[in-house]
């Protein structure tokens, strides 16, 4: 670099940013924040990912291909023409059991039942379990389990122990023979014989799965076509195992989504700040370009030293952001686990670190997003008029409007994208709206602060009255201070509003779904634990007890390309179905005769399509059944869909008289706490099961919620941390450019009081204008996650509710902060060096 | 009206530098003089001391027979609202008021407002020749134009005492002399005391009397072309 060109980078870069370095430095950190958030959201997500579908790929080993049943298993006898299929190398039989643990509350295990000899072909790693004898042979053995590496560590189990497990209301114990090793089944799992399994859970003659390995040559497709012909009257969904990977990855997709969206919006704020801080150190220094573009410094010389410095900057924020983010997400998957994932996440994750590739793309949409923040401010310090701003007396900021035309289509276009349906399931279109929206409303600002001061009161208060007439002639610039506030604050009430709407909707939704006064639930969809009719008619005869009704939770299809539902079978009262579900649309007339009559939750609806009226064949096991979609409701607790059945209806199809909940209603002089013991005292001992009343679920649920959302509230708060740090950083910027004036006034005979008074005014004007702009804003996008980002993630309807008096004292807080920070970053400017400041002409 | 009692001032610690060592000045009602001296000799300096904006390390400033050292800031500062008025070398109106505001200031300040000050700002902007422009922001003024502006400004409501630091330093010849000449005759007018600061010695010859400030010491001067 000549000398030449060196002296002017100090004069327009370097020595600025040294005598700013405050503001720089938040324009720093706030980039570091926003990749910190981004990278370490970014980890996680990876890592969980990752860790899902290795969980899910290592169930399959070898396999190319896996055949499972439409409905809910397969039958055994399909298993040898499979294996003689010309093709098929391996063979692999499976059954999988969710089994309850006997002696561990509310915990189950997945055991899959394997023909041991086979499933070693599919997993060679197995041979490596550690064991003298062979493990195939080990397993023959009725009573003997094998342990995943995680089941081991999880249960606090090893080799030699006893793990017992619970089929209806018997207890079955079983030695664990060993642990595998880590490769062979990632996730929580057991292995027993497929014979054992068959015999002890009452699944004679079923399979899950049979996983097939193909001769070298022969194309899935082939494969496919020759055992779609194979069907036996059984509908059959053929699956690789990269599609049962992309499976288990949808379930989480849309939680891991919206996580990613919410490290977005913290960039999103930190780019804000970058451009404020950009755009009022420009026009702080509107003179000191002119004075270099008089001096020969040409404008491309300053928009190019300008933006590089900025890249600089963005950079820099990058690397501390990059190292920031990889030990939160450390931090994060190792202390959190469990409540940062709403248990998608295993606690138990190997150190996650970002490849260079990654780490090349954060850094590079580090610099963009500092580079799209300074891009406008340093455009226009290029284009000061020299003259104008030569000359003595020249105004900070002359008020340039944005163009109303260009706004109005900028907000349209920002609600025009709503209606583009999900992109891959994913409610993009909802997230560009939003932000189309937020910038449309941060261009807005200065027109919105000059109107609203326009009808401002009139008093003779002389230091308000040139605190409003500074705001107004400053707008374009006290907007700039207040943008990451609006944003910010905006996004905060968005999520408030939504989180509220929520939590208030879960809360309804748990009284309406749970009518009765006693719950007694025994395993769940899968789960080996159930009940029987001779039980729940003697618990029904118990005193106290007026009447009960039974579900059963099992599992249907409606699509063989997709995840079957939560079927319930429940015995209930057609007439009355509203006393006990939230049904949200009513079919208008009665189910044809020759159909079922089925109640579908909102999710469900989402997935197939449906809606209340609609005729739709059911695949529930073996049978196949007409139905009629009777009515739609809300559901909060099924993300997968769930399908209400009479349990009549159910028992008839296929015999499973098997019961997994009981609702009891008392009568009314019984005692809550006599009838609880007695249906204590009547169960099987050593026996798991719940007994609950609404209000515990109704609390547990809540309290799950809560922890779930609990990430949400910090970012919350650190995007208003940022935007408080925009409003300190625009105001003292400001209080500096106008020592002068501050002088001037003192010499006139305004007290330090009444200076500071003028202040805070400004302070809380602007305070007050961010605050306004982001509440109304805030509603706006609230709306849109409620009805289209929400509804299109995770199928779940609710009802607005707005958290009042919560988003009123926020609102108060945050207009008293903007005073105080005003009121102190002015500090200064009341101090006795102020008189010397006339002198200054700038 | 106005005494300064050997009033002196220091500034730094190390190395101290006594701007002021041994000023006394007396000024009466309606007299009108300038201060001469080099850059850096404490002109400004010794009118920060007169507004009660600065307090001398010895000696009393009096003004209305009230020792300003003795008063606190707020007391200073509502003296000074009420009795002086002020023209600054960079004119120092606030942006972001018409001129018809700015000029009001003081007297919103000193609690008049309505039909009353209206009728004084008009006639004080008729004084000055800037009735036409009275809606008008300052960045939309000439140099001359804002100065003469700052003249009205500092004398609106009708103080005892007017002090200039050096009014005239961002202007052209013309337009300087037209402040001047503006800016006596209102003085004059209202009867006010004037203190003009100033290095040229056109401007200072259109006031009653020159002082000269040399090494911390003030000296009635006899030519002004001394001072140069
Ligand atoms: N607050 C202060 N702190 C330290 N030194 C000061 C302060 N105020 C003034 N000085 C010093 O006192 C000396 C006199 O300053 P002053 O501003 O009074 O000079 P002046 O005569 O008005 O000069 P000019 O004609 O250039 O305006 C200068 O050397 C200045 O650096
Ligand atoms: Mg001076």
């Amino acid at each position: 670099m000549s000398a030449a060109a060196f002296v002017v980078l100090d004069a327009v870069v370097l020595r600025p940013m040294r005598r700013n370095l405050a503001r720089t430095t938040l324009a720093v950190l706030a980039i570091a924040l926003g990749i910190a958030l981004g990278s370490s959201i970014y980890l996680i997500n990876r890592s969980a990912a990752d860790e899902i579908s290795l969980a899910a790929r290592s169930l399959y080993g070898l396999a190319d291909l896996s055949v499972e049943s439409v409905g809910e298993t397969l039958q055994d006898t399909l298993y040898p023409s499979i294996a003689r299929l010309p093709g098929v190398a391996v063979a692999s039989p499976e059954i999988e059991i969710e089994a309850r643990l006997a002696d561990r509350p509310r915990a189950s295990i997945k055991l899959i039942g394997v023909d041991a000899f086979r499933y070693a072909e599919m997993q060679p790693a197995i041979a490596r379990t550690g064991n003298d004898s062979d493990v195939a042979l080990e397993l023959l053995n009725p009573s003997s389990v094998f342990l995943s590496a995680t089941a081991a560590r999880e249960l606090g189990l090893s080799k030699g122990e006893v793990l017992n497990v619970q089929v209806g209301l018997r207890v079955e114990p079983l030695e664990i023979a060993g642990v595998l090793p880590a490769n062979v089944l990632r996730e929580s799992a057991g292995l027993i014989d497929i014979a054992t399994a068959q015999w002890k859970f009452d699944r004679l003659g079923r399979l899950s799965r049979i996983n097939l390995r193909l001769k070298s040559g022969v194309s899935l497709k082939q494969m496919k076509s020759s055992l779609q012909q194979l069907q036996q009257g059984q509908a059959l969904r053929i699956t690789t195992p990269g599609e049962a990977t992309d499976d288990a990855l949808r379930l989480s997709r849309a939680y891991r989504a919206n996580l990613t969206a919410l490290a977005l919006v913290a960039l999103f704020t930190g780019g804000f700040l970058v451009y404020s801080t950009q755009a009022l150190m420009a026009l702080r220094r509107r003179r000191e370009f002119a004075i270099l573009h008089a001096l020969g410094v040409t404008r491309l010389q300053q928009l190019w030293l300008n933006l590089s410095a900025t890249a600089v900057l963005g950079l820099l924020g990058s690397a501390i952001g990059i190292a920031l983010g990889v030990l939160l997400a450390n931090v994060g998957l190792r202390t959190l686990g469990q409540a940062v994932g709403a248990g998608y996440f295993s606690q138990n994750a190997a150190p996650v670190n970002l490849h260079p590739v990654e780490i090349a793309l954060f850094a590079a949409v580090g610099m963009l997003v500092a580079l799209a923040g300074a891009l406008r401010p340093s455009l226009e310090a290029s284009k000061v008029s020299t003259a104008a701003a030569l000359k003595a007396g020249d105004v900070l900021s002359a008020y340039s409007p944005a163009n109303p035309v260009a706004l109005t289509l900028a907000f349209l276009l920002g609600i025009a994208v709503l209606l583009v349906p999900p992109i891959a399931g994913l409610p993009l279109p909802g997230y560009v709206s939003i932000a189309i929206l937020l910038i449309a409303t941060v261009a807005a600002m200065p027109a919105f602060i000059r109107a609203v001061l326009k009808i401002r009161p009139k008093t003779n208060f002389v230091a308000y009255e040139i605190a409003i007439a500074e705001l107004a002639g400053t707008a374009r610039y006290a907007a700039l201070s207040v943008s990451a506030i609006v944003v910010s604050f905006s996004l905060m009430v968005a999520m408030a509003i939504m989180v509220s709407s929520f939590r208030t909707s879960l809360d309804e939704w748990t009284q309406k779904m749970l009518p009765a006064d006693l719950y007694l639930r025994v395993g769940y969809v899968g789960q080996s634990a159930h009940m029987d009719e001779s039980l729940a008619r003697s618990l029904a005869t118990l005193s106290g007890v007026s009447r009960i009704e039974v579900s059963r939770l099992s599992e249907a299809s409606l699509n063989p390309e997709l995840p079957p539902v939560v079927l319930i079978a429940r015995s209930f009262d057609v007439d009355a179905i509203e006393d006990s579900l939230w049904i949200t649309a009513k079919a208008t007339a009665r189910a044809p005769d020759d159909t079922t009559p089925i109640w579908v939750s909102e999710a469900a609806a989402d997935l197939f399509d449906l809606a209340a009226g609609d005729l739709i064949e059911m695949q529930v096991g073996e049978a196949r059944l007409e139905t009629f979609v009777q009515g739609l409701w809300r559901d909060y607790e099924h993300q997968n869909g769930a399908i209400l059945i009479q349990r009549d209806t159910y028992t008839r199809l296929n015999g499973d008289r098997a019961i997994n909940t009981i609702w009891f209603w008392l009568s009314e002089d019984a005692s809550l706490r006599s009838v609880r013991d007695a249906l204590v005292a009547n169960l099987p001992p050593g026996v798991q099961y719940d007994i609950r009343q609404p209000g515990e679920i109704r609390q547990l649920s809540l309290r799950a919620f809560d922890r779930t959302f609990a990430i949400t509230y910090v970012l919350e708060i650190v995007a208003v941390a940022i935007g408080l740090f925009g409003i300190a950083a625009g105001i003292s910027a400001q209080v500096l450019a106008r020592r002068g004036e501050f002088g001037a006034l003192r010499h006139i005979g305004f007290t330090r009081g009444q200076i500071g008074g003028m202040l805070a005014i400004e302070g809380s004007v602007l305070g007050a204008m961010g605050v306004l702009a982001g509440l109304a804003m805030g509603v706006v996008v609230s709306l849109i996650l409620i009805y289209i980002v929400n509804r299109q993630s995770f199928h779940w309807s609710m009802d607005l509710h707005a958290p009042v008096s919560l988003l009123t004292s926020l609102a108060l807080a945050l207009v008293a902060c903007s005073a105080l920070i005003a009121l102190l970053s002015g500090r200064q400017a009341m101090g006795v060096d102020v008189v010397r400041a006339v002198k200054e002409d700038w | 009206m106005l005494l300064i009692d050997n009033v002196a001032k220091t500034f730094g610690s190390q190395p101290a530098r006594e701007v002021l060592s041994d000023v006394s000045l007396r000024i009466c009602a309606g007299q009108y003089i300038a201060i001469m001296g080099e850059s850096g000799s404490g002109k400004s300096t010794l009118l920060n001391l007169i507004a009660g904006l600065d307090l001398p390390d010895r000696g009393r400033v009096i003004f209305e027979g009230r020792v300003l050292s003795e008063l606190d800031d707020s007391q200073r500062t509502i003296l000074r609202r009420a009795h002086l008025g002020f023209v600054f070398q960079a004119f120092h109106l606030l942006p972001h008021l018409s001129l018809e505001r700015n000029v009001g200031l003081p007297l919103a300040l000193n609690g008049i407002h309505g039909a009353r000050a209206q009728q004084r700002i008009d006639e004080i902007l008729d004084a000055v020749g800037l009735s036409s422009r009275r809606r008008s922001m300052p960045a939309n003024l000439s140099g001359g134009e804002m100065q003469r502006a700052a003249v009205a400004r500092a004398l609106v409501h009708r103080p005892k005492l007017v002090l200039a630091d050096e009014p005239t330093g961002n202007l052209d010849a013309e337009s300087a002399q037209e402040v001047l000449a503006l800016l006596r005759i209102q003085l004059k007018q209202d009867g006010a005391a004037g203190i003009l600061v100033t290095h040229s010695p056109a401007a200072a010859e259109t006031t009653d009397e020159i002082f000269r400030l040399h090494r911390g010491r003030l000296s009635a001067s006899t030519s002004v072309h001394e001072t140069i």
